[in-house]
C-alpha cells in the first residue's frame, strides 16, 4: 500500500514537471539566433549575433538606411558646414535608460571612449577618419574628417553608440559590458548568462515606441533545435535558416521568410604568383565556373549572380556589366594563350564554417578540372583559413562579405593596398577608391564605382561567384521585415492582425 | 588514510601543471587571436596594436611564465572574446554542466542497474536478449540523432516538453534522457556481465547452501561486490560528462561549460581555454580520487591506510 502511493506521488510529480510551459505572453516578443552574445556593450565586441542584441538597447546618432543613406535618430538635424565638418542637433529631451540626459557632452564621450585605447573597441578602425566631437551647447556639436569622407554620415549612423558618461564612469567597462544602461527602444531587465537576456520596453524612448513590451534574445546553437522552437511557438523570430530547412518552414504554415543580409562569396587568387598574375588565366577562371548552376544545384535559384566585385544590391555597382558567361571553350582558349594548353595544378582553400562551403567547393574545382586546371581541396578552420589568408599561403581561396550597402565598407578593406595588398595591389584602383571615399557627390560618386567594378571586372583579382540571400524565419503571428544590415532591430516588429 | 588522499591531492599539482603546460603551448601553435577578435576590416595597425596590448608579441616562454605567475594568485586571466574573468565564465556554467551530467547519471544507473541484474538472474532469456539488443541499439546511437529525434517527437509533436534552454526540470528531461540513454546502454551492459562473474562465485554458492533467499543473494553478496567496477567506470564517465556533452549542449541550447570551451577554442580565447582546460582536468582527478575512495567503503579488504 505504502509503495502504491509512493509510486503514484513519483508520478504525479512527474506528470506536473512536464507540464509544458505556460502559454506564451502576447506582449512578449522572443528572438533565437545561434549564439548568445558574448557580451552586452555594443561598443565591445563585432559578433554579429552579439551586435543585434546591442542595437536593441543601444542608439546611434543617425539611423542607417538600405540604400547607404541616413535618416534622424538621436540627431533631429544636421548641416553640412563644409567638406570636412557636419554640424549636428540633438532630440530635444531624450535620456538614457537610468534618466541621465543625452547631450552633446554625451556624445563626445561616446566618441572618445569608442577610440580611445582603454576599451579596445573592435569598432574603433570603422570611425578613425573623424578627428573628434566638439561640443558647441548642450544639444549642438560638431564633427569633422581629417579627408572629405562620403561615407561618413553611414558610418556613424552605424557605429557611434552613445552611451551614459555618468553611469560608465561609475561601473566602469567590465560591469558596463554585463549591465549596460543604453538609450535605446529597449532596456535591460536582465541578463542569465547562458539562457536569455531580457529586455522592457523603454517608456521614455524618443523615438517611435516598441509594439512588443517585452523582448527576450536566446541562442540555440543547432539549426534543428532553432527550428523546433519555431515550430512550437516558443520563438517568434529566428535567425540562422540554412537553404534547405526553408522549405519545411513554408510547408508548416506556422511561419514565413524574410530577408536579411546576404553573403557574397568570391574566389580570391594570388594575383602575385603563377599562374594567376597572368589576367588571362584569371579571366579563364571566371570563364570556367558554371555559377549559374551552383545557384539551381545548391541555392534553389534564389542566389544573386555577381558582375563585378561590387554587389549587385550596392550603391555604385555597374549596371552595364554582365555577369562572366559559363564558356570553358574560351577559357581553354585564354589558357592556352597564357601557356597553359595542358591546364596545371592549383590549390583552393576554404574555411569550413562557411555554409553549404564543401558543395560549392567541390562544383568549382568540378568546372574548373573541365578547363584542365586540377583543383586540390584545403578545408581549413576559421582560425587557419584567417591566419593563412593573412600570410599570403592561399592560391586560390573562397571568402565572403556581406553585401553592405555601402560600397565603401568593403572595396576600401578588400581592394586598398593599404588595407589589404596580401594577393592584388593596383595603383589605378586605389586612385580610384581614394576618389570613391572623398567624392562628395552621389552621382558622381556613383560613376567612380562604377570604372571601379568594370576596372575589377576586367582585371578579375576574383572569380565574382554570387550573393547568397539569408533569411530569417518568423512567425505568422508577428510582422516583421528584415533588414539588409543584417541586425535584428526588434522595434520595428508588429503583432500581425 | 588521511596521508592517502594528502599525497593524491599533491599530485593534482602535477597534473595542473602538465596540463596547463601542453594546452598552454598547443593553442598557441595553433592560430592567432588577433586576427578573429578584430572585424575582418581591420588595418595591419590595428591588428598589430591589439597584439602589443595583450602581450601576444612576447616570447611563448614569458607568456606561459606570466600565466602561471598570476595562476598561482587564482587570476587565470581575463576571456579576449567575452571580456570578463575566465573563471568566472567557467563557474557561472559548471552548476549547467554537473546538473546535466548527474541528472543523467541517475537516470542511467537507476535503470541499467536493475536491468542488468534481471538479464544476468535470467541469463537466455527473452528479457536478456531483449534489453541486451536494446542496450547495444542505445549505444549505436549517435547523440546527435537521439537528441533531434526527442525534440521532434517529445517537443514539436507531442508538445511535452520544451525544444531547448535550461531554467526548469522540464527542460532537464530531454537532455538528460538524450544523454543517460548511451551510458544506460553501457551500464546496463557492464552490470550483466559483471553480475554474471559474480554470480559464479564460491561465496555465492556458500550463501545460497546456507538457505539464503535469493533476493537476498543477489541484493547483498552478489551486487555489493559487482558495484565495484561500476562504480569505476560510472566515475569515469562522470568525469568525462562535464566538459564533453558538446553535441547535447548544443542541439538542446544547455549552457553547460563544454560548449563553452569548443567555441573558445574556435575563437582561439586562449585564457579561457587554458582555464577551462586546467578546472576540467583537475575536477578530473577529484572525481577518480572519490570513486577510489568509495572502493574503501564497498570491499573492507581495500584500504588506503599503508598498513598490512
Amino acid at each position: 500500500m505504502r509503495k502504491t502511493a509512493i509510486i503514484l506521488a513519483v508520478l504525479w510529480a512527474a506528470a506536473l514537471a512536464v507540464q509544458p510551459a505556460a502559454a506564451k505572453d502576447p506582449d512578449t516578443l522572443v528572438v533565437v539566433q545561434e549564439a548568445e552574445p558574448v557580451g552586452l556593450d555594443i561598443m565591445q565586441s563585432s559578433i554579429q549575433t552579439t551586435m543585434s542584441v546591442g542595437y536593441n538597447l543601444h542608439d546611434t546618432i543617425l539611423k542607417p538606411q538600405e540604400d547607404a543613406t541616413v535618416k534622424p535618430g538621436l540627431v533631429e538635424k544636421w548641416e553640412k558646414l563644409n567638406d570636412l565638418t557636419w554640424k549636428f542637433t540633438l532630440v530635444k529631451g531624450a535620456t538614457f535608460h537610468n534618466g541621465e540626459p543625452i547631450d552633446a557632452a554625451a556624445v563626445k564621450f561616446s566618441f572618445e571612449r569608442l577610440m580611445g585605447d582603454a576599451l579596445k573597441s573592435p569598432h574603433r578602425g570603422k570611425l578613425n577618419l573623424f578627428k573628434g566631437v566638439e561640443v558647441i551647447d548642450e544639444r549642438t556639436f560638431t564633427m569633422s574628417t581629417s579627408e572629405p569622407y562620403a561615407p561618413g554620415l553611414y558610418m556613424l549612423a552605424q557605429y557611434l553608440f552613445i552611451v551614459p558618461p555618468k553611469y560608465v564612469q561609475q561601473v566602469g567597462d567590465a560591469e558596463y559590458n554585463l549591465k549596460p544602461v543604453g538609450c535605446g527602444p529597449y532596456r535591460l531587465e536582465r541578463w542569465v548568462k547562458g539562457q536569455e537576456v531580457v529586455m522592457t520596453a523603454y517608456e521614455k524612448y524618443y523615438g517611435p515606441k516598441p509594439a512588443y513590451k517585452r523582448l527576450i534574445f536566446r541562442g540555440v546553437p543547432e539549426e534543428a533545435s532553432r527550428i523546433a522552437a519555431l515550430l512550437t511557438g516558443e520563438a517568434d523570430v529566428v535567425s540562422g535558416i540554412p537553404m534547405h530547412q526553408r522549405p519545411k518552414i513554408l510547408a508548416s504554415g506556422k511561419a514565413y521568410l524574410t530577408d536579411q543580409m546576404g553573403s557574397m562569396n568570391y574566389l580570391g587568387l594570388n594575383t602575385y604568383e603563377k599562374p594567376f598574375n597572368d589576367v588571362r588565366v584569371r579571366q579563364a577562371v571566371n570563364h570556367g565556373v558554371n555559377r549559374e548552376l551552383i545557384n539551381q544545384a545548391l541555392f534553389q535559384g534564389k542566389a544573386i549572380l555577381c558582375r563585378g566585385p561590387i554587389s549587385p544590391r550596392t550603391f555604385g555597382a555597374d549596371p552595364t556589366l554582365k555577369p562572366y558567361p559559363y564558356d570553358p571553350e574560351k577559357a581553354k582558349k585564354l589558357l592556352a594563350e597564357a601557356g597553359y594548353p595542358n591546364g596545371f595544378e592549383a590549390r583552393l582553400a576554404y574555411g569550413t564554417y562557411m555554409p553549404q562551403i564543401q558543395e560549392q567547393a567541390e562544383a568549382i574545382a568540378a568546372d574548373l578540372g573541365k578547363i584542365g586546371i586540377r583543383v586540390k581541396l584545403e578545408p581549413y578552420e576559421r582560425a587557419v583559413m584567417w591566419e593563412r589568408y593573412k600570410n599570403r599561403q592561399h592560391q586560390m581561396f573562397i571568402y565572403f562579405w556581406d553585401d553592405a550597402p555601402e560600397p565603401d565598407r568593403y572595396m576600401y578593406s578588400l581592394f586598398h593596398s593599404k588595407s589589404r595588398d596580401y594577393y592584388y595591389k593596383n595603383e589605378t584602383v586605389d586612385r580610384l577608391l581614394e576618389k570613391g571615399r572623398t567624392t562628395l557627390d552621389p552621382a558622381e560618386r556613383a560613376k567612380v564605382y562604377h570604372q571601379i567594378d568594370r576596372f575589377l571586372y576586367e582585371d578579375a583579382p576574383w572569380v565574382y561567384l554570387y550573393v547568397i540571400p539569408e533569411v530569417y524565419a518568423v512567425s505568422n503571428a508577428v510582422e516583421y521585415k528584415g533588414l539588409r544590415d543584417g541586425y535584428l532591430i526588434m522595434s520595428t516588429a508588429r503583432p500581425r492582425k | 588514510m588521511a596521508r592517502y588522499i594528502l599525497k593524491r591531492l599533491w599530485h593534482t599539482v602535477y597534473v595542473a601543471v602538465g596540463i596547463s603546460l601542453i594546452s598552454f603551448f598547443f593553442i598557441h601553435l595553433s592560430g592567432d587571436p588577433v586576427l578573429l577578435m578584430l572585424p575582418p576590416d581591420a588595418s595591419k595597425e590595428e591588428v598589430e596594436t591589439l597584439r602589443e596590448q595583450l602581450g601576444f608579441n612576447d616570447p611563448l616562454a614569458v607568456q606561459y611564465l606570466r600565466f602561471a605567475g598570476h595562476a598561482l594568485r587564482g587570476d587565470l586571466g581575463v576571456s579576449l572574446v567575452h571580456r570578463v574573468p575566465a573563471l568566472d565564465l567557467i563557474f557561472e556554467r559548471l552548476p549547467a554542466s554537473l546538473e546535466l551530467a548527474g541528472a543523467a547519471m541517475l537516470f542511467a544507473l537507476a535503470v541499467a542497474v536493475p536491468l542488468g541484474i534481471l538479464a544476468a538472474v535470467r541469463r537466455g532469456s527473452l528479457l536478456d536478449l531483449g534489453s541486451m539488443l536494446a542496450a547495444l541499439f542505445g549505444l549505436s546511437m549517435p547523440h546527435f540523432w537521439l537528441g533531434i529525434m526527442l525534440v521532434l517527437l517529445f517537443s514539436v509533436h507531442l508538445g511535452w516538453f520544451p525544444t531547448s534552454g535550461r531554467g526548469s526540470f522540464a527542460q532537464l528531461v530531454l537532455p538528460a534522457l538524450a544523454l543517460g540513454l548511451s551510458l544506460l546502454a553501457m551500464f546496463a551492459r557492464l552490470t550483466r556481465s559483471v553480475m554474471l562473474e559474480v554470480l559464479g562465485q564460491d561465496y555465492v554458492r556458500t550463501a545460497r547452501a546456507k538457505g539464503l533467499r535469493e533476493r537476498l543473494v543477489i541484493g547483498k553478496h552478489a551486487l555489493k561486490n559487482a558495484l565495484i567496477p561500476l562504480v569505476t567506470v560510472a566515475g569515469m564517465q562522470f568525469g568525462f560528462l562535464i566538459g564533453g556533452t558538446v553535441i547535447i549542449e548544443t542541439v538542446f541550447a544547455w549552457p553547460g561549460v563544454g560548449r563553452l570551451v569548443v567555441q573558445a577554442i574556435f575563437s582561439r580565447d586562449y585564457p579561457l581555454v587554458q582555464a577551462a582546460v586546467l578546472v576540467l582536468a583537475v575536477l578530473f582527478v577529484l572525481i577518480n580520487l572519490l570513486v577510489d575512495l568509495l572502493y574503501v567503503l564497498l570491499d573492507p579488504q581495500i584500504s588506503y591506510g599503508g598498513g598490512s
